[in-house]
């Protein structure tokens, strides 16, 4: 084992420092709305026009195609310098869509869209949950029927993460008749502005309305938008899954180590009710202390997983470890973050930029409940990696 | 960068693992009054000075060969003599003499785990030859026990031999200032918990798909399974955390100290809260002299006492102390 990084890659890491030092923007992002939308557009657009779009994919499709530990040192480097999220309204479109379709997408699919999601022209949304279907997703039924060469979608979807701002969304919708489960589903790229939809907001937890719920009222869809094959979109839908759950976080793996350590800052400067600090508190101590190591192991996990892919191996279901791991710390922190700061906390007024720390608490939940409950990955985990008798 | 064990790494661990499977199954402990450290059997194979200098008659291995090897020492709750005689081989260093009968096994070293004038001495491991090392932050010293002064009383952990004494019943040998040998003890103490934690989650992983209960084996109810995954989750975290940090002292990285401190940290928590799992998750048999799981839940309570200071730990992973500043600076402190 070693953890020396190339000349290469050091100088790779000097290069990122060096451009996000003289490029990230000096405005903070707008808290909501097509404001934020557009912030991160134009975010995009600028990565692109520099050269640093699409780091994991493929140079052939207009990426970086950089390896993973690059990957790494980008986030790193981002998380270090304030660079604005990843994880905004571009993320569906770099980190699901344009891998889905780069995996298994045609040619005129890639043609059209990769470019356009490299250069934050398009944003996508994911619909794949529904009302009655979220951790068993296979049990969706927004149905699809064959008209000449349409498809013509009726049904809804929820929880569409920025669905009010995206141009496309990936949808999983039911295109065989009375098939059940993971059979007769297919994956359509489709056109937000498309007659029939409506995309109705749902006010959240956090004071804002960044899901929604999408329906679908006799939506017509080319069937050159389907991605994969027709009744093979679950098998085209796990190229996605498997991607957010492997390496689609690795950002937000590293930027909890840059939290852990303003935390720290903040309980060495933030007075209890009792006039002591609370970094004197020997529980707050002891438990951002434990917080931090974690936050170690983490970043350790992610580098041992890396080395693993780089070894021919596939880390499959320790993708699950991560996210119960990484989904579980942050709730830890943000929750203790709470107990330090006082009333200060209350003070919300559902601007997360005025008040970072009491959304961070709030989002907490949206961590351990989308892309997988801590419950779901405790399931994948219990069969995949510990192959005990399953549950159901 | 590459954190996974390479080919070698690989293979001593695989050599330790089927020699530790062979000569040391857990079913020894039963009934036995003290494990024997049957240190000549560690010594012929060369696990006592594995990373020894070559020049002292060892191997000449680092920090990450000798992590793996208490890795798979933990996953069989081997001897903890074997930790105190390889971190006196290393407290020995260039006293050829002492060195070369502390890798042959010959002399005995039990491990110093409390020191006061007036409260006196308590140590684990035999007292009737050999020496006894402490490690504290400051240094490690070894001493020559006068056996005589020293009495035998009971230990939880019945594999190990406990004793107390008064203060004189130690003199002094050797002293090596600094903070090396505690950071090489703390990167093989949590190397042998998570050893620990790993065996505890296997042990109840097997019986989570045999034991049926209501007609179902008990590994398909949530209430068993979701502690089983929380058990993998703790060792992955702990284990690559081990990893990073005797990487990171094999290489003396800067921060070398502060994930050493943390895998202590992982290390504890994985063992404490897997050998209660394993035996909660067992049922009646879980409490039993017979089955094994009270073996692994005693030798954790005996291993996360070692090399204590946690109120250390936690300042060093704050950053309130400069102790984490940098290995080079420490060796001479
Ligand atoms: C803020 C937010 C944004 C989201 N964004 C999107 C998006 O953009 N696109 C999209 O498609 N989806 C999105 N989701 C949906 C998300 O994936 C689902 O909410 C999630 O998978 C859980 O499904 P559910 O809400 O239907 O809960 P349910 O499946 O009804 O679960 C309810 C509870 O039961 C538990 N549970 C369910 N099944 C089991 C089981 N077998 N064993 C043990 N426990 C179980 C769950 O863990 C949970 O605690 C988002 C969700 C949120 C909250």
């Amino acid at each position: 084992m070693d953890l020396h990084y190339s000349a290469e890659d050091d100088a790779f890491r000097a290069q990122a420092r060096g451009w996000l030092r003289d490029n990230i923007p000096r405005e903070r992002r707008p808290a909501h709305g097509e404001a934020a939308a557009q912030f991160d557009r134009d975010w995009q657009r600028r990565l692109f026009e520099h050269g640093w779009a699409g780091l994991n994919w493929p140079a052939e499709y207009g990426g970086l195609g950089l390896s993973a530990i690059q990957q790494v040192i980008w986030y790193e480097e981002c998380a270090r310098a304030g660079a604005p999220h990843y994880i905004n309204t571009t993320y569906v479109a770099l980190m699901h869509a344009g891998p889905t379709i780069i995996a298994c997408g045609t040619p005129a699919q890639k043609t059209f869209h990769l470019p356009r999601i490299l250069a934050g022209e398009s944003l996508w949304c994911q619909g794949f949950s529904e009302p009655n279907a979220g951790s068993d997703l296979a049990s969706l039924k927004t149905a699809g029927v064959i008209d000449g060469d349409e498809l013509v979608v009726n049904g809804s979807k929820t929880w569409t993460t920025d669905g009010q701002h995206a141009d496309f969304q990936e949808l999983l919708i039911r295109t065989e008749p009375g098939s059940a489960r993971h059979k007769g589903l297919t994956w359509v790229i489709c056109d937000m502005r498309a007659p029939g939809i409506t995309v109705q907001p749902i006010r959240t937890m956090l004071g804002d309305a960044h899901v929604n719920t999408t329906f679908y009222d006799d939506v017509r869809i080319p069937l050159a938008n389907v991605v994969g094959e027709p009744g093979g979109g679950w098998k085209t839908a796990m190229s996605t899954l498997a991607f957010e759950r492997g390496t689609g976080f690795i950002g937000d793996q590293l930027a909890l180590y840059e939290r852990v350590n303003r935390a720290i800052a903040l309980a060495g400067r933030t007075r209890l009710a009792d006039g002591r600090l609370a970094i004197d508190d020997s529980d707050i101590a002891g438990r951002l202390a434990l917080i931090k190591a974690d936050t170690l192991a983490i970043k350790a996990m992610t580098f041992a997983q890396i080395s693993e892919i780089r070894q021919g191996g596939n880390p499959g279901p320790k993708g699950s470890i991560m996210k119960l791991m990484v989904t579980s710390t942050a709730k830890a922190l943000s929750h203790l973050v709470a107990e330090i700061v006082g009333w200060e906390f209350m003070e919300y007024n559902d601007d997360r930029n005025d008040h970072p720390l009491t959304y961070d608490y709030l989002w907490s939940w949206v961590y351990t409940i989308a892309g997988g409950t801590s419950e779901i990955q405790r399931e994948i985990i219990a069969d995949q990696l510990l192959q005990l008798p399953r549950s159901r | 960068m590459l954190l996974v064990p390479d080919a070698s790494e690989q293979e001593i661990a695989a050599t330790a693992a089927a020699f530790l499977a062979a000569e040391f199954p857990l079913a020894r402990l039963h009934g036995a009054r003290a494990d024997h450290d049957r240190l000549g059997e560690f010594a012929a194979l060369g696990w006592l000075g594995l990373s020894a200098p070559e020049a002292n008659g060892g191997s000449g291995l680092g920090v990450i060969e000798e992590m793996l090897f208490f890795y798979e020492l933990g996953r069989v709750a081997g001897p903890v003599g074997v930790l105190a005689q390889v971190l006196a081989i290393a407290a020995a260093g260039d006293e050829r003499e002492l060195c070369a009968a502390l890798i042959a096994g010959e002399t005995p070293v039990a491990l110093v785990v409390q020191r006061s004038e007036e409260a006196g001495i308590r140590f684990v491991g035999a007292a009737d030859r050999g020496y006894a090392l402490e490690v504290t932050p400051a240094g490690a010293t070894l001493f020559a026990v006068r056996g005589g002064d020293c009495t035998e009383v009971p230990c939880l952990d019945r594999s190990v031999r406990m004793h107390t004494g008064p203060a004189s019943a130690l003199e002094q040998r050797l002293h090596v200032a600094g903070d090396r040998l505690w950071y090489r003890a703390q990167v093989a103490v949590s190397a042998m918990l998570v050893g620990t934690a790993e065996c505890a989650q296997d042990m109840t992983v097997a019986y989570a798909k045999v034991r049926e209960t209501f007609g179902r084996p008990i590994g398909a109810y949530q209430a068993v399974r979701h502690p089983c995954a929380d058990m993998a989750m703790r060792i992955e975290g702990a284990r690559c955390q081990l990893y990073y940090a005797a990487t990171a002292l094999q290489e003396q990285q800067a921060d070398a100290r502060l994930h050493v401190d943390a895998a202590r940290l992982l290390a504890d928590r994985a063992a404490k809260a897997n050998t209660d799992a394993n035996i909660q998750l067992h049922g009646g048999i879980g409490v039993t002299e017979e089955f094994d799981a009270h073996l692994l839940l005693k030798r954790a309570n005996l291993l996360w006492r070692l090399f204590g200071a946690s109120q250390h730990r936690m300042r060093t992973l704050l950053g309130l102390d400069d102790a984490a500043e940098g290995l080079a600076h420490g060796e001479d402190a």
